[in-house]
């Protein structure tokens, strides 16, 4: 691959350490600053756990009034994100009754590509057809659209060919249609989604973008995983978003990922983590300002074209990409919310042992993205071109997310008790150690009524039942909410604190693909 | 047709708004909940309302369906603690304890109360009518127990005590269409290898010392051969001493069990809280100097307690089965169970009538050979 003139780059994105991914990639002491900061997340929530433990031992007086204030703080932000939810809801539900392709109808838009790109790995064809068939159905010109299959070399010759298969089928309805095969053993990529986007982007600018001379600013890139299936309105959608953003060059478009795809043939235990990261998601819709790109999102390719088209060598590479933009453009960028949906596929696997260890995976893949606290923690201290309150409150708000991520539900379902089990003889004997228990539990109760609202606002967002399905599938989706306890024990804090602590000792992840399963 | 959507994206004014009326409820709600679980109220029965401070108390039973009365005013069971009561807002002072069920003997205690403090005690109820389960030489083919050459009125313990399973009698003493029973086997060798006597525990000790002032060449241990051997469980052992039992706490001072404590105070307030022969016991231990008070904290521990045996002769003493709280005393007039706990007073009940009888613990059962009858004593009730 020819290595890109520097000079379209904007003046950071030309710094060698823009694109770090690790410590090891750095010397003297940015090196040791930045393994620092990779040791932080994985301290600061281990460092949190083990002083409950050691507080409800030696001071539970102390680790009580503490567990107290946190389900207090646990029941509040739990309205605090429901009310967020709901609002969502009711703005996404909005969205999807719009006739989008009216409203954008006084614009003037035509000038204007759709690049889409579906790095993929090993999945199968209907995932694939599946994908390429809902950009067909969907509300737009067809022929305004680029697509690209960006195919893994190391998946091997299948996977090249499965691309050619799709070329041929579906190739003429559109625009563009390219086949991409990033190559194996890339120096300096690691393996995954991120350096297959990154070579296709490459790739496109070369055989299509700059031979058909279609200037960069025209084109709105979407990079979806190979299981997004866009509804009818996406592209109109987003293109009245882009007409009426503030700054069009200078954001990022994020729909609402529903993993809907396979909902009735998943398992109750991925239906709850599905819903729970769309839920997530949509909480996330309403504060944009707090937002970083997730999963499928577009953004303008001339963004991209600024800072070289992101990093081949991340596992979060979804959400680094907007890092990476927002410290190139020295702070200002930003998400701007679609709140229009995109189906994709719960994760699910031939066994429920399978299903539990891909949920188990994925999630510790993306809970690393706590790698991108690094980084952009990393470059607030040298790009003092970004305002300080906006770099402070970014790091403080993106750090205290990654570690509630791994210690809250923890400290709320086991360490709760711990003062109790764990607490001094006087402890044991007072009114507050009794109370306590009751006071946690009761708060609980109350927090659950956050799990009502998710299981009605999941029924409503799932999609139609299909025949062989029967009418009591719809009591177990109700009822699913109740694991919740669990799945954010389990796939939320455990893979999140073996992230951590992966990164806290220097054992680098890779990109682990989710694998992909439609009936 | 709008040229925009008419749902705008929620507003930073609104989120805001949202945020620090939340914060507002966080800052008023966490002091009022940390004194709440603290242990103060507001006291609402008076016109003048007030901010009291209680206390609780923690009761475990063990069975279950009973009923709990607080001063004479039944509690019910929070659904958090098994097999427990745990009984919220409690005045300071003393609190009378009842837990019955109408097949059960009655509990009683009075416990004192403590602010911000939170009494513990575990009641047992034994039943109100003995219960045993015979254990026959024969048994049907289908296991039930036979009296051979027997009727009702030959087995005495039936006039006092119910069994928990079907036996049959018969007048007959033909034994060919019967089985042999095993456990019967194993009961009476438990019985014939065992130095259980039907004499008084304080007489062998007292003849045991005898024994030994004159022959003092030979050790305690080679001329013991009826005196109890020690019996301790959870670091609590029995040792009769002086006409009495007493359970000795030998464990760390800091897992003393609550009840051997009082809190630091003058005579007169422990006699008030804990009964006067608590506060005597105090204030011997207090002066003496081979086994002092044991200090916790603000609490003053005694190092042994008394047991109850009804100022009777006691024939036979243990642990009760998976118990170091309660004890097993055989004296002139049956088996009794007797808590350890002396606060108020100790609770005995009886669960077995009889005057000539011996008892073997064996695996955490008690048998009891009455006569040329064994039996099983059954301690727990299906409830009705």
């Amino acid at each position: 691959m020819a290595v890109d003139d520097q000079s379209q780059l904007l003046p950071y994105a030309r710094r060698p350490d823009f694109k770090v991914a690790r410590a090891s990639e750095l010397s003297g002491t940015d090196r040791r600053f930045y393994r620092f900061l990779e040791i932080v997340p994985g301290v600061a929530a281990w460092g949190t756990l083990i002083s409950i433990v050691l507080a409800s031992m030696y001071a539970p007086f102390l680790a009580a009034y503490f567990i107290i204030a946190f389900s207090i703080y646990w029941v509040l932000k739990t309205i605090f994100l429901s009310v967020h939810v709901r609002y969502n809801w009711k703005r996404l539900k909005h969205h999807m009754s719009l006739d989008w392709r009216q409203l954008i109808s006084r614009f003037k838009y035509d000038h204007i590509y759709h690049l889409v790109i579906f790095p993929f790995y090993q999945e199968p064809q209907e995932v694939l057809e599946g994908a390429l068939q809902g950009l067909i159905a969907a509300k737009y010109d067809p022929k305004k659209l680029i697509v690209v299959l960006a195919a893994e070399g190391r998946a091997g010759t299948e996977a090249e060919i499965l691309a050619r298969t799709m070329e041929q089928k579906y190739g003429a309805k559109f625009g563009h249609f390219l086949v991409t095969i990033h190559p194996d053993d890339t120096p300096g990529d690691i393996a995954g989604k991120g350096s297959n986007t990154h070579y296709a982007l490459h790739q496109v600018r070369e055989k299509i973008i700059d031979v058909h001379h279609i200037p960069y600013e025209n084109i709105l890139t979407s990079i979806f995983d190979v299981d997004t299936v866009i509804y009818a309105d996406y592209f109109n959608c987003l293109i009245w978003h882009f007409m009426t953003a503030e700054n069009p060059y200078k954001s990022a478009f994020q729909p609402v990922p529903l993993f809907t795809n396979n909902l009735w043939d998943a398992p109750a235990l991925s239906r709850v983590m599905a819903m729970s990261s769309t839920f997530w998601q949509m909480i996330m819709q309403e504060r944009p300002d707090k937002a970083a790109t997730f999963s499928s999102h577009s953004v303008s390719f001339k963004a991209l074209y600024e800072i070289g088209y992101g990093q081949p060598n991340v596992v979060s590479e979804d959400s680094r990409i907007f890092w990476n933009l927002l410290i190139a453009n020295n702070g200002d960028f930003s998400v701007v919310s679609l709140s229009y949906p995109i189906a994709m596929d719960a994760t699910t696997a031939p066994t429920f042992w399978g299903t539990l260890k891909n949920i188990y995976k994925q999630h510790r893949r993306w809970t690393y993205g706590v790698e991108n606290w690094c980084y952009l923690v990393y470059h607030f201290t040298k790009n003092k071109a970004i305002p300080l309150r906006k770099r402070i409150g970014i790091a403080a708000m993106q750090g205290e997310g990654y570690w509630s991520l791994v210690t809250n539900p923890i400290m709320l379902f086991i360490l709760g008790w711990a003062p109790i089990f764990l607490g001094t003889r006087e402890f044991h004997e007072t009114v507050l150690s009794y109370e306590l228990p009751i006071m946690v539990r009761n708060l609980l109760i109350v927090a659950m009524v956050g799990l009502v609202v998710s299981s009605i606002i999941s029924l409503s967002l799932t999609p139609p039942r299909p025949a062989h399905r029967s009418r009591f599938q719809y009591v177990v989706m109700a009822l699913q909410w109740i694991m919740v306890p669990l799945t954010m024990i389990f796939f939320s804090a455990i893979p999140g604190l073996d992230a951590q602590t992966r990164l806290m000792f220097g054992k680098y992840m890779g990109f682990w693909v989710t694998p992909k399963r439609e009936k | 047709m709008p040229q925009k959507p008419q749902i705008e994206l929620l507003s930073s004014i609104h989120r805001k708004r949202l945020f620090f009326t939340l914060v507002l409820i966080f800052l008023i709600s966490f002091p009022v909940m940390v004194f709440y679980t603290a242990g103060y109220r507001i006291d609402l029965e008076n016109d003048e309302q007030t901010i009291v401070t209680t206390g609780g108390i923690y009761i475990t039973t063990d069975k279950s369906e009973v009923e709990v009365y607080l001063d004479d005013v039944q509690v019910e069971r929070l659904r958090l603690f098994r097999s427990a009561y745990y009984i919220q807002n409690i005045a300071a002072g003393s609190h009378r304890m009842v837990v019955q069920r109408p097949d059960l003997i009655t509990w009683v205690k009075v416990l004192p109360v403590d602010a911000y403090m939170v009494t513990e005690a575990a009641a047992f109820n034994m039943p109100a009518i003995p219960q045993v389960r015979p254990i026959t030489k024969y048994v049907t083919a289908t296991g039930t127990a036979i009296y051979l050459g027997a009727d009702e009125t030959t087995i005495e313990i039936f006039n006092t005590a119910t069994t928990t399973v079907p036996i049959f009698f018969t007048e007959s003493k033909r034994t060919t269409s019967y089985q042999s029973n095993k456990e019967y086997e194993f009961v009476s060798s438990l019985f014939a290898s065992s130095s259980t006597s039907s004499r008084s525990v304080f007489t062998l000790i007292s003849e045991e010392e005898r024994f030994r002032f004159a022959t003092s060449t030979v050790s305690a241990e080679e001329g013991s051969t009826s005196v109890p051997s020690i019996i301790e469980r959870n670091n609590v052992r029995l040792v009769t001493r002086l006409q009495d039992i007493f359970a000795v706490w030998q464990g760390p001072d800091r897992s003393i069990p609550h009840y051997y404590c009082v809190t630091a105070g003058d005579a007169t307030t422990t006699a008030l809280r804990y009964g006067q022969h608590v506060a005597d016991a105090v204030t011997v231990f207090a002066q003496s100097t081979t086994t002092p008070l044991i200090v916790v904290g603000d609490r003053l521990c005694r190092p042994e307690i008394k047991l109850n045996h009804l100022r009777k002769d006691v024939y036979f003493y243990d642990f009760f089965p998976n118990s170091s709280d309660l004890v097993l005393l055989q004296l002139v007039d049956g088996l009794y169970v007797t808590e350890i706990d002396d606060r108020a007073w100790q609770n005995v009940q009886q669960i077995y009538a009889g005057t000539d009888f011996q008892v073997i613990v064996e695996n955490n059962i008690i048998y009891v050979k009455d006569g040329l009858n064994y039996f099983e004593i059954i301690t727990t009730l299906n409830v009705k």
